[in-house]
């Protein structure tokens, strides 16, 4: 079959026109269509690892809630056997009442130093307790139990001495520390 | 055989020649082609409008729980701080060194005829050695073997409770003065022991309150 020029000029302009129909399919259409999905699987894949660390994140600091109440509390407890105000008006009353209800009578504290402790809102300071006249069970007694009723205190130097003057008793000298709040 | 003439054989020609034309197929193959184009174009446009959909959803999900996520990340910060405030707390309470215990063992380990004049004590930083020092007058036949004596078994006694106990003599020599003991005269020997003494375990408990005197050499 043998094509006639008016039908080759037909098809040269279809051919043509094909070809400007798929470069517009392509480019106009279906491109940005394909561009945009890629776009979006993008942002799919990207925010998907976020939204997992944002649970996550969320889910740690709930299992945390139900944790941290105990240790918390410990703390808070500590911090409010400290009484307010300046300690050199509150621990040298504290001790002389605390050894009066250990049959020592006698008790001098003084404060030696005073520095900021490695605790954020606390700061040591260290006291020497004097006294000049205690027998050495109620001072071992004594002892024993400030040591367990006050956590925050750490006795650091204990020097008991006898005394010639009274054979009875003995001369102790106690250093401790206390942590209070800053 | 009759003769037989096709009097349509033109119009049956010009009708194949128009089935056949090629413009004609070529169009119709065109639009099958753009058919299949327009039906792709409609499977990629749903389908991207299905992923637009899903991360828009996922977007509003990551914009609800993002300030949760910050709000949360900020208590955890919070907490953790607390939590690790309280812990050392904690480790600085179990970690103190508590004397009672010592001086019970003191009390426990001092025979009748030793006598105390300095009993001294000093904590080290936390978890490092302790040193105590005990000084007085031991009297007896030998008053030196007396001393070795209440070294050894204080040493023995702390040693239950305490570890990398040493005991070393810092002074012992003997005294001119005697003492009477159960209506016996008793040469007497001045010592001084330094103990050093680690804690077990960092929350060692204090022991309970010591039970009996020692002698101190002022009681006499």
């Amino acid at each position: 079959m043998k094509l006639e020029q008016e039908q080759i000029k037909k098809i040269f302009l279809s051919v043509l026109l094909l070809i400007a129909l798929l470069y517009c399919y392509f480019t106009f259409l279906l491109g940005p269509v394909q561009q945009g999905e890629k776009t979006a699987n993008n942002g799919i894949a990207a925010v998907i690892p976020q939204i997992t660390d944002a649970k996550k994140q969320i889910s740690r600091t709930a299992a945390l809630e139900t944790q941290a109440p105990d240790a918390i509390a410990f703390l808070n407890n500590l911090k409010d056997t400290i009484p307010d105000g300046e300690p050199i008006a509150w621990f040298p009353p504290k001790m002389s009442d605390f050894f009066k209800s250990h049959g020592i009578e006698k008790c001098t504290t003084h404060m030696l130093s005073e520095a900021d402790d490695a605790m954020p809102g606390f700061k040591k300071l260290v006291w020497t307790i004097d006294l000049p006249k205690v027998d050495f069970v109620p001072l071992g007694i004594a002892i024993s139990s400030l040591e367990n009723e006050e956590p925050l205190l750490t006795i650091v130097n204990v020097s008991i001495d006898a005394t010639r003057e009274d054979a009875q008793y003995q001369h102790a000298t106690l250093t401790v520390t206390t942590l209070v709040k800053s | 055989m009759p003769l037989h003439v096709n009097l349509y054989h033109e119009i049956q020609h010009q009708e194949l020649a128009r089935r056949r034309d090629p413009l004609r197929l070529g169009m119709i193959g065109l639009a099958v082609i753009a058919a299949g184009f327009v039906a792709y174009y409609c499977v990629v446009l749903e389908r991207s409008h299905l992923v637009g959909m899903q991360y828009e959803q996922l977007q509003d999900e990551f914009s609800r729980l993002d300030p949760k996520a910050k709000a949360a990340k900020e208590r955890q910060d919070e907490l953790n701080d607390e939590i690790t405030a309280s812990q050392t707390m904690m480790q600085n309470v179990d970690g103190r060194f508590y004397w009672a215990p010592v001086l019970d063992q003191i009390l426990k380990s001092v025979p009748r005829n030793v006598q105390l004049t300095h009993v001294g004590a000093m904590s080290g930083p936390s978890g490092a050695t302790n040193t105590l020092s005990i000084s007085g007058i031991s009297s007896a036949i030998e008053p030196r073997k007396e001393a070795e004596a209440l070294r050894t078994a204080l040493a023995a006694r702390l040693a239950t409770k305490f570890k990398g106990v040493t005991a070393t003599f810092k002074n012992l020599e003997d005294s001119e003065e005697f003492v009477m003991l159960d209506g016996r005269r008793l040469a007497t020997a001045t010592f001084t022991i330094e103990f050093q003494l680690q804690p077990k375990d960092p929350g060692d408990a204090p022991a309970a309150a010591p039970a009996r005197k020692p002698k101190l050499v002022a009681d006499e």
